[in-house]
């Protein structure tokens, strides 16, 4: 562990024998020296502005960056006077160390839960290190429900472009919520508060070699939280700006790890997810606005051309653990030629993904080779939901968001027979 | 005249019946060596399928790619129904062997020997074609499922031929083991492959000449409109 400034000394807590510290903040990071120096300077800020009283520390959990993270991360300072802080933070300190293992967030965030034990922290947060768009009321709210309404778990809840997060908002979302019955919205949100005792549970768990070490995390986090019964709440945070997560990440990588890690979970907690019934919404804190949002832009041509070479390459390969009317709902929709006629509907997708689920249960076939082909369904799916959704506000994507979970949620008990082997 | 007829047709003829007499015993403890073989083989045959089900085989082949391979291939009996059959058709075939060696016939005796000795080659060589099938399928599958995932518009020849080259190595190696043609084996595979690689370079060389320069243009020359989205999918 390589500690920053002036500060060294006294931040090295468990050699040197200091006392515990009340608020931890996690920052995973990997080559993110353009934008971690902002979100240290917000954690900083929101820390003196909020906790004045309270001992704090920053950990930057690092994965071998070589573009001057590190030290981006300990020259960061915030100037307190300019945002009209008069109370100095003396309890603040800063930790710079490295993480082992295999490479990735997951594992970051290993490093980030031993040292809230060690430090036997009150509450911790972790946000991401590529954020834009964090103020230091982000720390406010990810850590105060925390500290002062005895929560365990505080999920993010962001405004977001209507098509951003589509493995959240197609996938991930319905899928947990229908399972585990809380409508968390932003379930692999990146930022997150949660207490020490939390992070403890975390780390008992032996799950370090799996997806759950790379991108799998997230959703590990909010799953294991929701199906051992802690307590939950979202925090209304604005809106998500940030770099792109990875621009060399393979997306079916990227779904092999998020959808696996769901799919792991269910079989984790079977008796869990099957005795829920329905949904039911979480509290939620924070002042909720709109706001603007930059446009993206969409290649929807390479989308709908991905899908069609699938459902052409891989049909032998889903007619093996696919529903006859998902193949034949596939198969009409590969043939129409034109973008308007371009439609996955809702039940089609839910049985899609179901059938994916139950093939990893059955172990139709190796589970990556499953999981990696849903890649080109899934840009159908979002496809779809681009053309359908083109000329739609955030509110009305929003109700069409719904309408999916909704058709997951009744599709609940037939998962439930199925993966029983009744179905 | 009747020492002549004797001489020529009975004594012959009496030899020939004592010989089969003497071999009669023979053919029949070979017949029912060979029938007691039967009802073994389908015993081997009940045996195996009740420990295929016990370590759930059928699932391991299903994610090896064996019964979709088998399904494509228009075999309709799952691969443990088939690994039964191959067992049962195996145990058979050793009490065939049984029972020609009980029968007593120096002719057979010498032929089987031979065969004996061959037998271990065949079976090496069967085990290295299942694991070429094996291999093939799995690696064209994964090449498969790839090439779709990055837009590869011949998946399907890719990875299709991912499998041919991986069963074409399987059935070198096998013919090597069972000493057939040994040399023009080798030399064929040598031939075939390398004819294969050159005519791909020569196929991408002239005829995608076009492509590559499109696709450098498009990877070194900054296009607005034709750039990828910016979805961001987490």
């Amino acid at each position: 562990m390589r500690l920053s400034g002036p500060e060294a000394a006294a931040t090295r807590p468990a050699a040197a024998g200091a006392g515990p510290v009340d608020i931890l903040v996690g920052i995973p990071s990997f080559n993110n020296a353009k934008t971690i120096g902002h979100v240290v300077r917000a954690v900083e800020a929101g820390l003196a502005k909020y906790f004045p009283g309270r001992r704090s520390l920053l950990v930057n959990s690092d994965g071998g960056s070589t573009d001057g993270t590190t030290d981006a991360v300990r020259e960061a300072g915030v100037d307190l006077d300019s945002i009209l802080i008069d109370h100095r933070a003396d309890g603040f300190r800063k930790l710079v160390t490295p993480y082992h293992g295999i490479p990735g967030k997951g594992s970051a965030f290993r490093k980030i839960f031993e040292i809230a034990r060690e430090q036997r922290a009150k509450a911790c947060a972790v946000v991401d290190s590529d954020l834009r768009s964090i103020t230091p009321e982000w720390i406010e709210l990810l850590v105060k429900p925390v500290l002062e309404e005895g929560y365990d778990y505080v999920a993010p809840y962001y405004m977001r472009h209507k098509y951003d997060g589509t493995i959240t908002n197609t996938i991930v979302y319905p899928l947990t919520r229908a399972l585990y019955g809380k409508r968390i919205r932003q379930p692999i949100g990146g930022d997150f508060g949660f207490s020490g005792r939390l992070a403890a549970f975390y780390l008992d768990k032996d799950v370090w070699q799996s997806d759950v070490a790379r991108f799998g995390i997230d959703i590990w986090m909010t799953t294991t939280v929701l199906a051992n019964r802690f307590k939950i709440c979202q925090a209304f945070l604005g809106a998500k700006i940030h770099d792109a997560k990875d621009p060399g990440a393979d997306l079916s990588a990227m779904l092999h790890q998020v959808v696996g890690s769901v799919f792991d979970l269910m079989e984790e907690y079977p008796e869990t997810w099957k005795s829920v019934r329905g949904s039911e919404p979480v509290e939620t804190y924070g002042f909720a606005y709109s706001v603007g949002l930059e446009p993206i832009k969409v290649n929807l041509e390479k989308m709908t051309e991905k899908f069609r070479l699938g459902v052409k390459d891989l049909g032998p390969f889903y007619r093996t653990f696919l529903p006859p009317d998902v193949l034949a709902a596939l198969g009409d929709m590969a043939a129409r030629p034109g973008r308007e006629d371009f439609a996955y509907a809702d039940d089609a997708w839910v049985k899609t993904v179901l059938g994916f689920a139950l093939a990893c249960r059955r172990k139709k076939a190796r589970r990556e080779h499953i999981i990696k082909s849903l890649t080109p369904l899934y840009l159908g799916k979002v496809a779809s939901f681009v053309i359908e959704t083109w000329d739609s506000g955030a509110e009305e994507v929003e109700r069409r968001l719904e309408d999916l979970c909704l058709a997951f949620e009744k599709e609940k008990e037939r998962l439930i027979a199925m993966w029983d082997g009744n179905g | 005249m009747k020492g002549f007829i004797d001489k020529v047709i009975i004594e012959p003829l009496r030899e020939a019946a004592q010989k089969i007499v003497a071999f009669l015993p023979g053919l029949l403890t070979g017949v029912l060596v060979f029938a007691a073989g039967l009802l073994v083989a389908w015993l081997v045959k009940l045996l195996v399928a009740r420990i295929v089900r016990l370590f759930k085989l059928d699932a391991v082949f299903a994610r090896s790619g064996v019964t979709e391979a088998l399904e494509k291939m228009s075999v309709r009996d799952t691969p443990a129904k088939l690994i039964g059959r191959t067992f049962y058709w195996l145990v058979a075939f050793i009490f065939f062997i049984l029972a020609l060696k009980v029968m007593k016939v120096p002719v057979i005796d010498q032929l089987l020997e031979k065969l004996l000795l061959y037998l271990p080659n065949v079976f090496v060589a069967l085990i290295i074609l299942a694991i070429g099938w094996l291999l093939g399928n799995f690696l064209g599958r994964a090449v498969l499922i790839a090439s779709v995932n990055a837009g590869v518009r011949v998946s399907s020849l890719l990875s299709r031929g991912v499998k041919g080259v991986v069963m074409l190595f399987a059935f070198v190696m096998a013919f090597e083991q069972l000493g057939i043609g040994r040399n023009t084996m080798v030399a064929a595979f040598a031939i075939a492959f390398g004819g294969a690689v050159l005519a791909l370079a020569l196929a991408f060389g002239l005829g995608g000449k076009d492509l590559a320069r499109t696709y450098l243009e498009k990877k070194f020359k900054k296009d607005e409109d034709a750039g990828p989205d910016d979805l961001e999918h987490l």
